[in-house]
């Protein structure tokens, strides 16, 4: 690519001149260069590679602001490396802010100072964004999503036939003609969403969600229009189509008049909606936003499922998600639910929101040029779970699923990946259990 | 008042002039407002943020780097420590022996504290190749400072360099990454409110009531 243009530069820079509070002005004055975070990231401690360190990446997007918004910077920018926002830099920036980052805000946790680094990487993401620079691997989903309505372009015909299989496993499961999959039904209680991997890849894991709700009696829905609880234009930095995404599920809410928004389990899909979409939007939703594990849990306290201990022998581990822990303060609900079921539980080393990231975060697994590395720090998981001796890992998010498979064949660990729901599902007791 | 000391007023007022527009830049753009439905408090939040989550058990940054965090936490307490014997020292205050002696020799260990620092910056590669001539004169403007500090109160002497010293320390403080003593506080508000309006902070501890 030739060097960049005017336009972009511009385009660039206007991160830094839209400032909506004071967050970014601080966040981009307080690194000290300490260093420190570095082994708190999983690129750095799986590559030993310096200029991966989450220190690098805070300063690359900071060099560009010393250097056209900083007296020192725009005087003397050697001395406080300043940079110009030039292809060079832009070509930096693609290779770490979106090729060696999963922005899943473990260094920002254990920052010295208190830098929200994973905040940067996003604020640089979105200047390259402005700049046309997404790779287009990651564009592409994104693309998607805005064209079809879902990231894996389902059309609406597939998506109801596999709605209409799935229903007829789960009236065989649940040994009950009554059972369904409810679609576009006006007035329930709950909408629920998908990831779109569901339909895709794991369709089960509708059925396993729609026997919980058919156990605790829900009133639900499933829209086979606007479904899709994913949104990469959070991870791409686009905030008009990140905007544009959002609104679509708002607007479905009101079409069919639900009272709960209930978001699958998906980390960054459950974080870009429930807690950054008001914010895109810049309004508040007039209706409730819960993830599925917070359901799960409230039909547990409130009697509305109950679950056998005695079905799941294998010892269990839990990968917790970033965006749905660090990030969306999900830390207690999950556990909560594996207790009332799971005899062999072992917890993961860090956990909580400790936990190391999976390596398929921040649209990693949708960028294929960077597999290698994305695999390179997988180890560090890899490790993690051999250490639990688990032979079962759930985890409440369909891109860890994802992610967490691919260790599992790459690293030859045995294990079996599943959702919360599904692993759930498989110890619900049922009223009319077949035989 | 010697002329030393009107060079060191003249870089105090500079240095006052400049922290104030970083300071009230901050002010006038405000805190966030965030739109979705909150599930903690920002304010218990906040206060965690520069209670507990700075407890060095708490973070990589200080259990993984023990003889750093040590030697940091020893350097910005000189600092500070510096800082108040600025004005005593300018005042033309006598400090009695019974404090000279402990914070003389403290000074002098910060200094040592500091110029580690230092070393570790140009020995690692990866540090080096993380800073920028700005990151080596503000340690060293610092730890000369904590250095000058604790020779004036013990010996008395080389106090036009003090002076001096100390106002190209005043000088440079907004302009280079020094000016983190501002930032500090608006970046531990901010990690507070993010943690806090979405429940993680203050952290409970996980609990497990058994399968």
């Amino acid at each position: 690519m030739k060097e960049l243009n005017k336009e972009q530069i511009t385009k660039g820079l206007e991160v830094f001149q839209n400032l909506a509070d004071s967050k970014l002005v601080t966040h981009l004055n307080s690194c000290v260069h300490c260093g420190l975070c570095a082994e708190s990231c999983i690129y750095y401690l799986a590559t030993k590679d310096n200029r991966l360190t989450p220190a690098r990446k805070v300063d690359l997007v900071a060099s560009i602001y010393r250097r056209y918004f900083t007296f020192t910077g725009k005087f003397w920018p050697g001395f406080v490396n300043a940079r110009q926002l030039n292809k060079e830099t832009a070509d930096e920036m693609v290779d770490l802010l979106f090729g060696a980052c999963t922005m899943c805000g473990r260094c920002t946790m254990h920052c010295s100072i208190g830098v929200d680094i994973a905040f940067l990487v996003r604020v640089g993401r979105t200047m390259l964004s402005n700049m046309g620079m997404v790779p287009v691997t990651l564009q592409s989903t994104v693309n998607a999503a805005v064209e079809t309505g879902n990231n894996m372009s389902i059309p609406e015909e597939e998506f109801i036939a596999t709605l209409k299989w799935m229903e007829e496993e789960l009236i065989d499961e649940v040994n009950d003609p009554n059972a369904k999959i409810p679609m576009n039904e006006t007035g329930k209680k709950i909408l629920y969403t998908l990831n779109p991997r569901e339909p895709k890849f794991f369709p089960l894991s509708i059925s396993a969600m729609a026997k919980i709700f058919f156990a605790a009696g829900e009133s639900w829905t499933l829209s086979t229009k606007m479904y899709d609880v994913t949104n990469y234009a959070y991870f791409s930095g686009n905030l008009d189509e990140a905007r544009l995404i959002a609104h679509r599920l708002w607007n479905e809410m009101g079409n069919l008049k639900a009272q709960t928004l209930v978001l699958a389990e998906c980390g960054h899909g459950s974080r870009a909606f429930r807690w950054e979409a008001p914010n895109y939007l810049q309004e508040q939703f007039p209706f409730e936003v819960k993830t599925s594990v917070e359901c799960i849990a409230d039909y547990i306290r409130e009697g509305k499922i109950r679950l056998d201990p005695e079905k799941i022998k294998d010892v269990v581990t839990l990968h917790d998600p970033c965006n749905l822990v660090r990030s969306g303060g999900i830390i207690h609900e999950q556990r909560y639910i594996l207790d009332q079921f799971i005899a062999n539980f072992v917890e993961m080393t860090p956990n909580g929101t400790d936990n190391y990231c999976c390596g398929g975060g921040g649209g990693q697994l949708a960028m294929s040029e960077y597999n290698d590395r994305r695999m390179k720090i997988a180890e560090i998981k890899a490790v993690q779970i051999q250490k639990t001796g688990a032979k079962i890992v759930v985890t409440p998010c369909h891109n860890c699923v994802d992610q967490l498979s691919q260790i599992n064949v790459f690293f030859k660990l045995g294990l079996k990946i599943k959702t919360l729901a599904e692993i759930v599902a498989d110890a619900l007791i049922l009223e009319n259990e077949p035989g | 008042m010697f002329w030393y000391q009107w060079i060191t007023l003249g870089s105090l007022g500079i240095c006052l002039i400049n922290s104030s527009i970083h300071l009230l830049r901050l002010v006038r753009l405000g805190k966030p407002t965030d739109f979705s439905s909150p599930a903690g408090k920002v304010s218990a939040s906040v206060k965690y943020s520069f209670t507990g989550a700075m407890n060095p058990l708490k973070k990589e940054s200080a259990y993984l780097h023990l003889p750093t965090y040590v030697a940091g936490i020893i350097y910005h307490l000189g600092t500070f420590l510096s800082i108040a014997l600025f004005f005593l020292i300018w005042a033309g205050v006598n400090l009695p022996d019974i404090l000279i002696f402990p914070v003389a020799p403290f000074l002098l260990i910060s200094f040592a504290c500091g110029m580690g620092i230092l070393i570790k910056r140009v020995v690692k590669k990866g540090l080096r190749d993380l800073s920028a001539p700005d990151d080596y004169l503000s340690n060293l403007l610092v730890t000369f400072f904590q250095l000058m500090t604790g020779i004036v109160l013990l010996l008395g002497q080389l106090i036009p360099v003090y002076f001096i010293l100390s106002g190209l320390l005043l000088l440079y403080f907004p302009f280079g990454k020094l000016k983190h003593a501002i930032y500090f506080f608006a970046a531990r508000y901010h990690l507070g409110f993010f943690y806090g309006w979405r429940g993680i902070w203050p952290q409970k501890r996980i609990e497990r009531d058994g399968g």
